[in-house]
């Protein structure tokens, strides 16, 4: 009996996934829980194991963007028949409609590559250098309407120069220039793209508070001296350590906004905005409320580190209840961050740095940092999110009041 | 500066390095007071004595042994081999002792020897004492490869093949022993893996070797009178070969021959073209092409021995083929 293999869900919110490629070819044997291929979500690259035993006898879907749910390969028996049914979807569903939709498009492109690549040659081919290959591609001209004069008719450089300064025919209807460099969306920025423009129709609204470092400095500076091996507390992590007792005691920060309904989370899994090549992942660290600053600093330096080395699993990624975002290592005093659906706040922080302040009638220097919050209005209020971000500051300020 | 010869240039480094190094010692067949086959190290028997320039029995496996187990003691031996095409017989020793000792012992010993040797047509030597086989030792991991084609190039290249702690096995062309050039008073060491430009060019990137070096700036020559520019570019050391400045210099002037004498099939060259073609791809506008000996054995006969070997009129037509001119 043969079983089909579906592309499935790895995480709330996932609708679809792109197949990066196989690590298996039609005819090989699979044993359950080895990588089968490569799956690129909105979030995370990562291996899919096989959940069946056998022969892999079909790969229906060899890669590409797949709805969750479509069966993309078969394995079954050796020798077994097999039958991928068009869509195993239910007719008429709405991803069923969309599929269909995309399926059209892609037909539609796929006629018009297939128009423009027809050749004009007899032999149905046409001879040109990689130079002159490259030049056309990056000037939009097509090669058919150029006409050779190398070694057997091949189209060499100079002919493209001469075609495109005679203006020969181009495929784009506005060629670039040759110095724009032309970047296709990876599925990292199609998500940060989608999520943040959903983010900005929230009503949102921001409060900024100005905390003074002092004492939160030394601590910091106590926990690393008294640390033996380990990550190194950093004031990011007793910052994550301060969101998460002042969440606990304003549950409706710590919240998720839902549509009809508002859940507010028994714990603190505080994510933590990681710039990454090309892009920016928010990896969460759970329960940072019951963790101590060296948990949350080891759980974050393990964390920053698989991100930049593109080895987060889509499990890091999930059940945020707030995010810290972080910018102060470049000098940044102050920002508003954009909210990260469907959490109901996010903080901003500024680089701490020394500041003239009034201090009981005297101007004195001190270490000094803003922090904004920015608040979906639909799930907190004013009132509540200024009572956190106090607490946030008392706690930074008087790190006893945390306890 | 003082003009020296290819064949001084060879002895000057040798020399300087036994003067200045009592590591270095040179061994083989007839070197002492003959001066080995073509004169290389004429007279340094009588400055350095028969215990650092050896005579030695006429097995190139028990010289090729004996200068291995010399190097891996710690001394920095130049072993000559009299013809390339002997190298056959000290092949074993080189290929699967000096090539893999410092892997095999994980980096424990290592084997600072130098294997001189000459080779290479033009005097009707016969097939037996006329090839160019560098190609066989750049295919073997664990062994660097040079072939100078200048004076002052073999110079600074003996020095830092006796200086590098791997084996290297050192060529040069019989006929260009009697080539002079102006060299500094001071020897100057040239890194092993650095290509050299022996011309600027923008039409054509020429990547020669050995006697071909000279045989390809003289087709250069030629070539600009027919107003085509040619930048010849010489690898110098075959393994570690400059990768970088082959590609450049290829993407700058999107055309590409590689010239050499030794025959064509599974010459230097193919790899040459095999790293051009993929660093370069999409900057070739014409096949990279390809100049070296006729698939044969080299005849004794001299107009047939010519026949047989590329000169400078096989590398203008290579070019003009690149640049689609009298392509055939």
């Amino acid at each position: 009996m043969a079983t089909e293999i579906k592309l499935p869900r790895l995480g709330q919110g996932m609708e679809s996934g792109t197949i990066v490629k196989w690590l298996k070819s039609e005819g090989d044997k699979v044993e359950k829980g080895e990588p089968l291929y490569e799956l690129d979500t909105d979030k995370v690259t990562q291996e899919v194991e096989a959940d069946a035993s056998g022969v892999l006898l079909k790969i229906a879907v060899a890669e590409g963007e797949v709805p969750v749910g479509r069966t993309i390969a078969v394995i079954g028996e050796q020798g077994e028949a097999v039958e991928v049914a068009e869509d195993a979807q239910e007719e008429g569903s709405p991803a069923r409609a969309r599929e269909e939709e995309r399926e059209r498009g892609r037909g539609a492109s796929a006629e018009q590559v297939t128009e423009i690549r027809q050749p004009s040659t007899a032999n149905g081919r046409i001879k040109a250098s990689p130079l002159a290959r490259r030049i056309a591609r990056e000037r939009g001209i097509d090669l058919s309407n150029v006409a050779g004069t190398g070694p057997e008719g091949r189209v060499v450089a100079e002919d493209v120069e001469r075609a495109a300064a005679t203006g020969a025919p181009v495929l784009a209807a506005a060629p670039l220039s040759e110095d724009v460099e032309v970047e296709q969306l990876s599925s990292m920025r199609k998500t940060i793209a989608r999520r943040l423009t959903e983010a900005w129709q929230a009503p949102v609204f921001q409060l900024g508070i100005t905390v003074d470092m002092g004492r939160a400095l030394a601590v910091r500076k106590r926990l690393v001296e008294l640390q033996a091996d380990g990550a190194k507390p950093t004031v990011s992590d007793l910052l994550t350590k301060v969101c998460a007792m002042a969440l606990m005691r304003h549950r409706a920060v710590n919240a998720l906004y839902k549509g009809d309904a508002i859940e507010l989370h028994p714990t603190a899994n505080v994510g933590i905005a990681v710039a990454i090549p090309n892009g920016l992942v928010v990896p969460v660290i759970r329960g940072c409320e019951r963790k101590t600053i060296a948990e949350i600093a080891a759980a974050r330096a393990e964390l920053v580190d698989r991100a930049r080395g593109g080895r987060l699993q889509q499990g890091d990624l999930d059940g945020g209840t707030f995010t810290i975002s972080n910018l102060g290592m470049f000098g940044i005093e102050r920002f508003i961050a954009v909210l990260n659906p469907p959490q109901a706040a996010i903080l901003a922080v500024g680089a701490t740095e020394d500041k003239p302040v009034v201090v009981d009638g005297e101007v004195v220097v001190r270490p000094r940092m803003e922090l904004t919050l920015t608040c979906d209005h639909r799930a907190i209020d004013g009132a509540t999110g200024a009572q956190f971000l106090g607490d946030v500051k008392a706690f930074l300020e008087e790190p006893g009041l945390a306890l | 500066m003082p003009e020296l010869s290819y064949r001084e240039a060879v002895r000057d480094a040798l020399t300087r390095a036994m003067r200045e190094d009592d590591d270095v010692f040179v061994m083989g067949e007839d070197i002492a007071e003959m001066g080995g086959s073509m004169g290389v190290t004429q007279g340094m028997v009588d400055e350095f004595g028969p215990e650092r320039v050896r005579n030695t029995p006429i097995s190139e496996m028990a010289l090729a042994g004996a200068a291995i187990g010399a190097a891996m003691q710690g001394m920095r031996p130049v072993a000559e081999i009299m013809y390339e095409d002997f190298l056959t017989l000290a092949t074993e020793q080189i290929v699967n002792q000096a090539a893999k000792h410092r892997y095999m012992s994980g980096g424990q010993l290592s084997v600072p020897v130098t294997f001189r040797t000459q080779g290479g047509a033009g005097w009707s030597p016969g097939a037996q004492h006329a090839q160019q086989l560098e190609a066989w030792f750049v295919h073997i991991p664990g062994l660097k490869v040079v072939f100078a084609s200048t004076p002052a190039d073999v110079r600074g290249l003996l020095w830092s093949s006796i200086y590098d702690d791997n084996p290297v096995v050192f060529f040069e062309h019989r006929t260009l022993y009697g080539l002079k050039e102006e060299v500094p008073d001071e020897l100057e060491p040239i890194p092993l893996g650095q290509a050299r430009i022996h011309r600027a060019g923008e039409d054509v990137t020429v990547i020669a070797t050995g006697r071909l070096v000279h045989e390809t700036l003289a087709a250069a020559q030629e070539a600009e009178g027919e107003g085509i520019s040619v930048e010849v570019v010489d690898p110098r050391t075959l393994q570690p070969l400059d990768e970088d400045a082959l590609i450049a210099s290829v993407k700058k002037t999107n055309r590409c021959v590689v010239a050499h004498e030794a025959v064509t099939r599974m010459g230097f060259g193919a790899e040459v073209a095999a790293v051009i073609q993929y660093g370069a791809f999409d900057w070739l506008d014409a096949p990279i092409e390809r100049v070296g000996a006729k698939f044969s054995p080299l005849p004794f006969a001299p107009v047939m021995e010519e026949f047989v070997v590329p000169h400078s009129a096989d590398v203008l037509a290579a070019i003009r083929r690149t640049v689609g001119r009298n392509g055939n």
